[in-house]
């Protein structure tokens, strides 16, 4: 797991967490999991919602940490700000990598999905909260992976698919290079998740 | 906008470092992203566009123009990205505070190479080693380094502001201090990128394009006076981009070199 601290953010937000997990092998639980906890009423519901109070991100349409952390920046940016769009700010850095602006599409298309088995889990916090690392390994079930991993992870033809990267001409110029090709395509996705506050 | 006396992106420019003022922002260089708790390498720099609050506007006119500038910036760099002109990438916005991140450009500007002098301050020179730098004297060419000719970065100009007027985004201010080479050691390899485009707008009309073209050749002619015949070269690479789309541009150019930039004479 890595750790981020951003001091010249407020504190109950400077603290980022990011743990990518690989075999994962209860995603259709955590799924189910988490849908119930949003349902639930009472104290109950409350210590559910704790257990599973992360940004739970499919790792395949993850092109880079550079690509992570800017969407999770611009979700504390919003909540520091009062204009998230979402609910909570771990929803809001999934609709921050979602290229458009319906909700549910992106929760569908970047969060949990019965079928994922590469897992990046997020959980912005104060300095105060220590045993993330446990919270975490308590939630998912597979293989804690070092963040440089991505790299083999990353599903180029999704993520060009979502942000309709496939008719620009500036890439089929580049089809042959693949090594410059994706390096473009994180750019552009990069960018697009930095603007997206202000993208129409 | 946020309640707090001193929001987040005003901090984090606090610790950044200012590298120079116009008349409607400031661009500071800082760090966006700390290092990772276990090692890894430093992120890159960001630099940072500030269009701080101007005390001569009405305040509520003040946030929404600087609101909308910070937007058309973004989009008009989103944009050229999609289009493959080779920008900065954008690394973060802050509309609210009017802060835009992008991408740091390891390089110079194309004034300084060409000899036109670097724009204020002192020139930049990297100071990796120590005391005595062997390269660096004055007569040398700075573009060896780059191990370019003039004539062959007069092309790389001509061919990138096709490629911009080709996806119709006119850059409003074309001139040599808003392009950079790419030093050729930088991940991204040796490139010609356009800058600042905080007057850019997106237009299909002949007359803009070739307006943008003749701005950026009288920033020639008054930059880079022994220089006129490079020029030329922009515009042969230009042509070669732009295919049948040219013939009209250039006609109009020729117009637009008789009258100046401004179409109508009125008032």
């Amino acid at each position: 797991m890595d750790t981020f601290r951003y001091p010249h953010l407020p504190s109950e937000l400077s603290t980022v967490h990011i743990a990518l997990f690989t075999n994962v092998t209860n995603s259709a639980a955590l799924r189910a999991r988490i849908v119930r906890a949003s349902q639930l009423e009472g104290p109950d519901g409350d210590a559910e919602r704790e257990a599973v109070n992360f940004a739970f991100i499919d790792a395949r349409l993850i092109c880079s940490r550079l690509h992570l952390q800017t969407a999770i920046y611009q979700a504390i940016l919003a909540q520091a700000q009062g204009s998230l769009r979402t609910k909570t700010v771990h929803s809001e850095i999934l609709w921050a990598l979602n290229p458009t602006n319906n909700i549910t599409e992106a929760i569908r298309r970047y969060g949990v999905a019965d079928a994922t088995t590469s897992l990046i889990v997020v959980r912005i916090a104060s300095p105060d909260l220590n045993d993330v690392q446990q919270r975490m390994n308590a939630v998912v079930e597979g293989t804690l992976t070092p963040l440089d991993q991505l790299a083999q992870i990353t599903d180029w033809a999704s993520v060009k698919k979502y942000y309709k990267l496939n008719s620009e001409p500036a890439l089929k110029e580049l089809a042959k290079d693949p090594v410059r090709e994706r390096l473009y395509v994180d750019e552009i996705v990069t960018s697009s998740v930095a603007m997206k506050s202000v993208m129409a | 906008m946020s309640s707090q006396s001193r929001s987040a992106t005003m901090a984090l420019l606090e610790h950044a470092e200012t590298i120079s003022q116009g008349a409607e922002a400031k661009i500071y260089r800082g760090r966006l992203h700390p290092s990772s708790s276990s090692e890894g390498p430093d992120a890159p720099p960001v630099l940072f566009k500030y269009r701080f609050h101007k005390q001569y506007r009405h305040p509520t006119l003040d946030v929404s123009l600087t609101k909308s500038r910070v937007a058309g910036e973004a989009r008009a760099l989103i944009k050229c990205l999609r289009s493959g002109v080779n920008v900065p990438g954008i690394r973060m916005v802050d509309a609210a505070e009017g802060v835009i991140g992008i991408e740091w450009i390891e390089g110079k500007s194309i004034r300084f190479l060409l000899g036109g002098g670097a724009e204020d301050e002192e020139v930049v020179v990297d100071d990796s080693d120590d005391t005595v730098e062997e390269e660096a004297s004055p007569a040398e060419d700075p573009l060896q380094e780059y191990g370019l000719t003039k004539d062959a970065v007069m092309l790389m100009i001509g061919k990138e502001i096709a490629k911009m007027h080709k996806a119709d985004i006119i850059h409003g201010d074309l001139t040599t201090s808003n392009m950079m080479l790419r030093h050729p050691s930088s991940l991204k390899g040796l490139q010609l990128v356009l800058i600042d485009f905080g007057l850019s707008y997106t237009s299909t009309l002949v007359e803009d394009k070739a307006v943008d073209l003749y701005v950026l050749e009288r920033a020639f002619a008054s930059t880079h006076p022994q220089s006129e015949p490079l020029f030329a070269a922009v515009l042969t690479a230009y042509e070669r981009e732009m295919g049948k789309d040219w013939a009209a541009i250039s006609r109009r150019l020729d117009d637009v070199r008789l009258r100046g930039r401004k179409r109508s004479m009125v008032g």
